[in-house]
């Protein structure tokens, strides 16, 4: 499995503060990458540091192969940090048209691209008017238009609809799946990383906190859920194992123990109506990496500390 | 590469129709109906008072356009076409900053690349804005001709195509030099209006240090005065092409002063913005 990206001990500081702190990481080719971390935590630096917009203060960081900021690497990568910006004067087809040229591309399929994203309708009206989910579906659009063999999105969906989520998660996938291109993308919404991603990184303070397959860091979480009566002669087979989640028990054991607890609960006599296994969803893996959210008085002890 | 960035600088700043307007067309369009409503006013004046043109405006002799249209290159790069070549570059110049636009850019070609593209462009613009003052300020020459009642002549020699050629690039680099110092001021502080301003203030201080020079003692063969005031290396110029006794009265090895002036104050700012916005952090927009 080649890497499109591999950074070794890779650290940027601003002063005093470490937005990357020794970062290594290798994300391989194909498929959707998903960077997750709370804000701060060096996601959108790693980004600028991969697009060449600033450089590193200390290790190694290879992008397809060469170095950041290599231009011939450049070309072949498109991204949106952010909500994208564009000159307010331009419509969308020129905005288009204008970096189709910047890029010396001679068959940048314009008007498909527009269509794919949507924005069709609003092709000829100045961006000066669009909403912050227009600004983005042109983003992603003038990410693409240029086929890159890798594509960096930071919140993609940021600012757009439920109806424009699902499109632009279709989009996404479907480049991933078809296309053959490679998708590193940040995204705060874990719901939507969980369904779009097949491996992520979860950062934490300018370090990596988790790295690997979606479905590996959920199984970690992995719960047998019972939908039974009676569950108080349940709770007695499990003990400490077990939780309760609304009608029915969260029973925390490996899967391959799985069907021993099913015989053993029957041969106690529980009436068991559903058994499924339920992985724990990113959103657990994530505030488990990177520590749970401060309470009120904490954040006023810090404030007064600061 | 430096082609896709020149086309696409091109094709963006022709979308800001704006920008284009009051760069390119604004002044010429001015001065050429303030020279027309002037030439009508100083005659219909003159003929109340005194039944007569004043001396020099009744002459009978021709005009000749030739020597017109050499003068008109050498008056390109008045301060008219300066300020409003400005609003052009300060556009162009620091519009990536404003709209926070680099990032999409910057991927697509090296930096110094975009910038010798962002260059090449208002190179462009600066000669398309001197062309139609050109343009312009003949058409005003001639319809001074008509209101006057003057004949035309238009000789056309070596001397006077020399002439036209040399002022006309002496005036297109003099335009340059004050476009490089609002490109290396759009780099240095990623703002429109510095871009804008900035070169405008270096030109009004130029111009009270050239009025102050004679005080200060300063020559027009001296290296401080030529290399401080691009402006006076500029007129020395013009001087030494239009000949004649006042070019015989500059002292020898002007010249040479004012060519390295003229080149240092358009190679210096270029090369310090570049060499800035290679190394620039373009994730603060």
């Amino acid at each position: 499995m080649t890497a499109v990206i591999e950074t070794t001990g890779l650290t940027k500081t601003y002063g005093a503060v470490r937005a990357l702190d020794g970062l290594s990481l290798s994300i391989p080719r194909g498929g959707i990458y998903g960077v997750l971390g709370p804000n701060g935590a060096g996601k959108s630096t790693l980004f600028r540091i991969l697009l060449g917009l600033i450089r590193p203060t200390g290790g190694e960081v290879r992008v397809l192969g060469q170095h950041a900021g290599d231009p011939a690497v450049m070309r072949r990568i498109g991204s949106m940090i952010e909500t994208p910006r564009f000159p307010p004067y331009m419509t969308a087809r020129q905005v288009l048209q204008w970096l189709a040229l910047a890029h010396g591309s001679k068959d940048a399929a314009i008007d498909a691209w527009l269509d794919r994203v949507g924005l069709t309708e609003a092709a000829n009206r100045r961006v000066r008017g669009f909403s912050v989910g227009m600004l983005q579906r042109l983003g992603v659009a003038a990410a693409l238009m240029t086929k890159p063999d890798l594509v960096i999105l930071d919140e993609p969906t940021s600012g757009m609809d439920p109806p424009g989520i699902q499109e632009m998660r279709a989009l996404i996938r479907s480049l991933a799946d078809d296309d053959g291109v490679t998708i590193i993308l940040a995204s705060h919404q874990l719901l939507e990383v969980q369904r779009v991603c097949d491996r992520v990184a979860i950062f934490n303070r300018g370090k990596l906190a988790a790295e690997g397959k979606v479905s590996e860091l959920t199984a970690a979480g992995e719960r047998l859920r019972l939908s039974a009566t009676p569950l108080a002669r349940i709770m007695g087979v499990l003990g400490d194992k077990a939780t309760l989640d609304g009608d029915a028990v969260l029973a925390a054991v490996p899967r391959a123990e799985g069907p021993a607890l099913l015989r053993a609960l029957i041969e106690q006599g529980v009436d068991i109506d559903e058994a499924r296994w339920v992985g724990a969803d990113l959103e657990s893996v994530f505030m488990a990496e990177t520590g749970p959210a401060r309470t009120p008085a904490q954040v006023r002890e810090a404030l007064h500390a600061g | 590469m430096l082609a896709d960035a020149i086309r696409s600088e091109t094709y963006r700043l022709l979308q800001n129709r704006t920008a284009v307007f009051w760069s390119v067309f604004f002044v010429p369009f001015i001065a050429l109906a303030l020279s027309i409503a002037g030439a009508f006013l100083i005659k219909t004046k003159a003929e109340q008072l005194a039944g007569e043109l004043p001396p020099g405006l009744a002459t009978s002799g021709p005009l000749d356009l030739g020597v017109a249209f050499a003068n008109n290159a050498g008056g390109l790069a008045n301060p008219g076409i300066l300020a409003f070549l400005l609003i052009g570059a300060a556009t162009l110049y620091a519009g990536d900053y404003r709209w926070e636009t680099w990032r999409l850019i910057s991927a697509r070609n090296t930096r110094p690349v975009l910038m010798l593209g962002k260059v090449g462009v208002m190179k462009i613009l600066a000669l398309a804005a001197m062309l139609v003052f050109l343009l312009t300020s003949s058409i005003a020459d001639i319809a001074r001709g008509l209101i006057f009642d003057r004949p035309f002549t238009f000789s056309v020699g070596i001397s006077q195509a020399a002439d036209f050629g040399l002022l006309f690039v002496l005036s297109f680099v003099r335009v340059m030099q004050f476009l490089m110092i609002s490109l290396l001021a759009a780099v240095f502080t990623r703002s429109l209006l510095a871009a804008l301003f900035i070169p405008l203030v270096v030109g009004v201080a130029q111009f009270f240090l050239g009025e102050a020079a004679p005080a200060l003692g300063l020559g027009p063969d001296d290296w401080s005065a030529q290399l401080l005031m691009p402006g006076l290396a500029f007129d020395t110029l013009k001087t030494l092409i239009k000949g004649g006794m006042e070019a015989s009265t500059l002292p020898d090895g002007v010249m040479i002063k004012a060519l390295v002036s003229l080149a240092l104050w358009t190679l210096v700012p270029l090369g310090a913005a570049i060499a800035w916005f290679t190394r620039q952090d373009l994730s603060k927009e």
